[in-house]
């Protein structure tokens, strides 16, 4: 099995539902202790379904998965004890108060009384939520609410973490005081984390390496810096009438890599040492017209298309601000 | 590490664990509580309607109906027949509970909590004990101050145990609707159709003599009709021991209460089991 020592190791984990529906086919990966590991994929990807495999509330269909050293089937209990979950959607008991609620995972956990508090003091500092503990959970904010989560799986100091969409539904600036919440965590506790996103700022900016998934399987694994190198660092994104005709223009003046993508009228390819005003030039002297062109930063998601054909970002959650370059026909 | 070490150390793992199994059924029936007292409702609601008819129907049919010498006698017979209302409305309203956890989903985190999934459920039965007990005797007080003349003997332990495991029996039965409906609405649907219509043959309102003979034999496999009478013979002997007479047709009411006991227990043991085994099931998927 790979990765002996590793916090997390999970080998050839398959998951069939009852309809035949096999949302994960084969994923195997092993995540060393104090590392943060992502899962980036669209929905239905079968992120969640993998780490439900890890945490036990998924049953697998066949593979093996340990954490901690412990088999998640042949001792759930034990697994379980040495992690903790964030869920996607909010998991609190709405009507106890946030100590109430904290105080219920201590118990569950068996965390002596006088640890248990004092980590419950400094956890609930360190993200801020000190003045709202008292208050019923059903008073919070979404932001709130989710620095509680992640409080309360802390505070059995677990050896894994696993954060689903952690940032779901939350506004821009509760994602980015999220994202330092976790990054002080991490360095204060250690702790390994396996992270869900569809986010790709999230991915970039939490995770030591990613594992992109894309219909029940991993198409790749490496860190980010590593997976947009497979890129390159500008991408050319062109509308033009004939697409088909423009891509293979470009392609064979060389101005782009072979993994040039034509979907319906627009072209997405990963520029070679060349700009985008060059790619223009030579699509005007070969008469390919162009309806508007722009070039930006390569992102996860270009990694994405070029390796699965598809998109796991939305045009908004987009973090990079594309060029506009001057096109025929504009 | 020597061996010896690594034996220590396993077995102090199974020592902390077995802790962490002991503690987890009273941390999560005071947190089933916790969540009751802040719903009044789910509290109040289940207890209305038992003690009107405690307070308020029993007397009035007892007026109505029995002669003036039975009319005591006949108040008690429906007060304490309001038991057999009680518990299986409070258990189903528990039920909500599990539903809402599943709905809202703080099952969750409970479900990735290091204890086995059947403290889940035992928990939730603790809580719901605990509530039948206090509204046990709400119903009984307030049945004494209406008039009802209860015997207090030793016989009182049938009642209690009666009460106990009827409540196990009922609570199992709302746990595995819980799991297995798709909604609150559908869970909430199904209260009466669980709760109340076996009341009316049960040997309540009259002795299970009285139906048709088709549905005697019908209230005899009921174990709401077993349990009346253990809760009758524990209060009140006499009346007891003919509702035991009426479902076994023996002399000896020991051995007939025995074996009404018997009875309850048998299906709340298969309840209790199924109710575990369908929550594991629900709870990994």
């Amino acid at each position: 099995m790979t990765g002996v020592a590793a916090a997390v190791a999970a080998e050839e984990l398959v998951k069939i539902y009852p309809e035949k529906v096999r949302a994960v086919n084969g994923v195997s990966f092993a995540v060393e202790a104090g590392e943060a590991f992502g899962l980036l994929g669209p929905n239905g990807a079968g992120k969640t379904t993998t780490i439900g495999m890890l945490n036990t509330t998924v049953k697998p269909s066949s593979g093996r998965a340990l954490l901690g050293g412990r088999d998640v089937a042949r001792d759930p209990v034990g697994a379980r004890s040495v992690s903790s979950v964030v869920f996607q959607d909010a998991v609190v008991d709405r009507p106890l108060t946030g100590r109430q609620n904290l105080e219920l995972h201590l118990k569950l956990w068996g965390v002596g009384t006088a640890v248990g508090r004092r980590r419950l003091a400094e956890l609930a500092a360190a993200v801020g939520i000190s003045d709202i503990l008292e208050r019923p959970v059903a008073t919070y904010s979404g932001g709130q609410r989710r620095r509680t989560e992640i409080v309360r799986a802390l505070l059995s100091a677990p050896q894994v973490l696993f954060l689903d969409e952690p940032t779901v539904g939350l506004d821009t600036r509760a994602r980015h005081d999220l994202f330092d919440v976790i990054g002080t965590l991490r360095e204060k506790t250690g702790v390994t984390i396996i992270i869900t996103t569809h986010y790709l700022d999230e991915a970039e900016r939490l995770c030591d390496r990613l594992a992109i998934i894309e219909a029940g399987a991993i198409v790749a694994s490496d860190t980010p810096a590593n997976l947009l190198a497979l890129i390159g660092p500008d991408v050319l994104e062109l509308r033009a009438d004939d697409a088909a005709t423009a891509a293979a223009v470009l392609q064979a003046n060389g101005v782009v890599r072979e993994d040039v993508l034509v979907t319906g009228q627009t072209v997405t390819a990963s520029l070679r040492a060349t700009n985008g005003a060059k790619a223009l030039e030579i699509l005007e002297e070969n008469h390919v017209p162009v309806r508007s062109a722009t070039t930006r930063r390569s992102t996860l998601d270009d990694v994405y298309l070029r390796l699965t054909g598809g998109r796991i970002a939305s045009p908004n959650d987009q973090n990079n601000s594309p060029e506009r370059l001057t096109g025929q026909g504009n | 590490m020597t061996t010896i070490a690594i034996s220590e150390a396993t077995a102090a793992r199974a020592q902390i664990r077995r802790t962490k199994e002991v503690r987890a059924v009273p941390t999560l029936a005071a947190r089933r509580l916790a969540l009751s007292v802040r719903h009044p409702r789910s509290l109040i609601l289940p207890v209305m309607n038992p003690v009107l008819f405690a307070l308020v129907i029993a007397p009035a049919l007892a007026n109505t109906v029995a002669s003036p010498g039975e009319q005591t006698a006949y108040m008690t017979f429906l007060a304490l027949s309001t038991m057999g209302l009680l518990i299986p409305l409070n258990s189903l309203f528990s039920g909500i509970g599990v539903v809402v956890d599943r709905q809202q989903g703080a099952m969750r985190e409970l479900l990735v909590a290091p204890i086995r999934r059947s403290s889940i459920v035992l928990g939730n039965l603790t809580s719901a004990l605990v509530i039948v007990a206090l509204q046990t005797a709400v119903l009984i007080g307030l049945s004494v101050a209406r008039g009802a003349n209860y015997v207090m003997s030793a016989h009182v332990a049938w009642f209690v145990v009666a009460t106990i495991i009827f409540s196990v029996l009922m609570y199992s039965v709302a746990e595995i609707l819980a799991t297995r409906l798709p909604s609150a609405e559908a869970y909430t649907g199904a209260i009466p159709v669980v709760a109340i219509v076996p009341f009316f043959f049960a040997g309540s309102l009259f002795p299970i003599t009285a139906l048709p003979s088709w549905l005697e034999a019908v209230a005899k496999v009921l174990p709401l009709t077993h349990a009346l009478a253990l809760l009758r013979y524990g209060l009140t002997p006499a009346s007891g021991a003919k509702a035991l007479h009426n479902i076994w047709g023996m002399s000896n009411v020991t051995v007939m209460a025995v074996l009404s006991l018997g009875v309850i227990t048998a299906f709340g043991a298969l309840a209790f089991a199924g109710a575990i085994r369908l929550f594991k099931k629900a709870g990994t998927s």
